[in-house]
């Protein structure tokens, strides 16, 4: 079947099977950020924005994202121009083996774009789905909560 | 995988759905947040009606007597809503403790109840709350208690061609005190125990009592006997643990890998004793 779909703002038109699912539609049309860990909705390493709601694109069949707009981790910045986001988690070192990043990256953006002043409850409930077995969870709570600070400061700046 | 899965259709309207889904001559189901209908492995089904896009199907409202959900509502709206009072509570309690940020965004409220798995949480707050659900096919519609549709399975429970629309939550004036809780492994794990509880009391006396529980069982179950001993007495330490106790032995319990039979059961009742109780002090103050 055809799928159009917006990626990261630019338009697709994608000839899939029915029963593909958006994880693997994903990674063929080359947005190797999306990662595999457990395939079944648990570990939140497939994370992709859909219509602005982060969810789990393992478990999404790929007929449901028809006409939607998605946006993976190579939407939001890349090695020479990183999203704040992106930045923090390096400067926070909230990565060692990057597996998990994509997708909790992803949660995190969801967040800021709701709620840019985010409590530290917040960032724990917003990136709950998105499981860390490198460094632990403690780092990336301090990198969303800096994101947020610069964010703010950089809009106020602006004004 | 839907080894089968040939055809989507994005209908606009409720009406659209039903029709879809009454004139379909190939096998043709539901899919509303399609967390357990992408994963399911069925080499019959043809054709998939997508609700979730339906944008009558989804809202959370409020007045002074009822609250009304869309069946196509994320879980997460109802979690984030601004719900308040006894059953709103309840309910965003409920909502909150299924599985992560990114399940809640694609679960629905309809697919939640209908799915009805035993670790589903809403259900059983639906249940001590009389929820009614709206069911529909096309415009002619029905409402029924919840538990009707829960006792005789939705999926034999709803005709060809016809969904469930709405929950329907009536809300409680003073007096009245509710509870969900669930047991898991880690707060994200599905629940091993799930408990719910919800007490009106009268001129010091339990006037209305609910209990249903869910994941130590095969599905949500209202457990009548404990409500009955409950009612029409002054609420006490020892009536509560009676009522736990009554409840607790019969239950049918389904097995589950992650731990015994015993535990479990002796986990329940505690909980299902402090569930009682925290909806007695609710109800008090
Ligand atoms: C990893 C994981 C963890 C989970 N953890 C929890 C948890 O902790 N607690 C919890 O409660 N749930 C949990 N769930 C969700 C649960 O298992 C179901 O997948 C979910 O409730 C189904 O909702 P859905 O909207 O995705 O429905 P779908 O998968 O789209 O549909 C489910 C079934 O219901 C039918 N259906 C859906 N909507 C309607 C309607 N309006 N009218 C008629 N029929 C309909 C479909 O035809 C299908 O048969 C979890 C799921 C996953 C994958
Ligand atoms: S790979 Fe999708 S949630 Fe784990
Ligand atoms: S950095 Fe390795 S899993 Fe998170």
């Amino acid at each position: 079947m055809k799928l159009n779909v917006k990626i990261n703002g630019k338009k697709f038109d994608l000839e899939v099977n029915p029963n593909a699912m958006l994880i693997d539609v994903l990674r063929d049309a080359g947005f190797k950020s999306v990662k595999s860990g457990c395939n079944e909705g648990s570990c939140g390493a497939c994370a992709v924005m859909i219509d602005g709601r982060p969810k789990n694109s393992c478990i999404v069949l790929a007929g449901q994202v028809q006409n939607s707009e998605i946006l993976t981790a190579e939407g939001l910045g890349n090695p020479e121009t990183p999203h704040i986001l992106q930045k923090s988690f390096v400067d926070h070192g909230a990565t060692q083996c990057g597996y998990c990043n994509p997708g909790s990256l992803i949660s995190a953006k969801a967040l800021l774009d709701r709620n840019p002043k985010p409590t530290e409850a917040d960032v724990k409930d917003a990136l709950d789905g998105n499981l860390c077995r490198c460094t632990g969870y403690v780092k990336r709570i301090e990198a969303v909560l800096d994101s947020a600070k610069i964010i703010q400061k950089g809009t106020k700046g602006n004004k | 995988m839907l080894k089968k899965l040939t055809q989507f259709y994005y209908p606009k309207t409720v009406e659209e759905a039903c029709l879809q889904l009454a004139n379909a001559k190939e096998k043709t189901s539901v899919l509303a947040g399609g967390t357990s209908e992408a994963l399911r492995n069925d080499s019959t089904i043809e054709a998939l009606v997508d609700i979730s896009k339906i944008k009558e199907l989804s809202y959370v409202k409020s007045d002074s007597s009822s609250i009304a959900i869309g069946a196509a509502t994320p879980v997460q709206d109802i979690y984030k809503s601004d719900l308040s009072g006894v059953s709103g509570e309840l309910l965003k309690t409920a909502a909150g403790k299924i599985g992560s940020t990114l399940l809640r965004n694609a679960i629905t409220a309809g697919g939640n109840l209908v799915a009805l798995f035993p670790w589903s949480d809403l259900p059983a707050a639906y249940m001590v709350l009389d929820a009614e659900v709206v069911c529909r096919k096309g415009k002619p519609k029905r409402t029924v208690p919840v538990i009707n549709l829960i006792n005789s399975k939705p999926a034999a429970f709803l005709d060809k061609g016809e969904i469930v629309a709405e929950i329907k939550v009536p809300v409680f004036k003073k007096g009245t005190g509710a509870s969900f809780a669930k047991m898991s492994k880690t707060s994200n794990d599905y629940s091993l125990i799930t408990v719910a509880s919800r007490i009106t009391i009268a001129d010091g006396k339990i006037k209305e009592a609910r209990l249903a529980i869910n994941a130590i069982t095969a599905q949500p179950v209202r457990c009548e006997e404990a409500e009955k001993l409950l009612t029409s007495k002054k609420p006490s330490a020892e009536l509560i643990a009676e009522a736990a106790k009554k409840a607790v032995a019969g239950l049918k319990i389904r097995k589950d890998y992650r731990a015994t039979e015993e535990y479990r059961k002796e986990v329940c009742e505690v909980m299902i004793r402090r569930s009682l109780e925290e909806s007695i002090a609710k109800a008090g103050k």
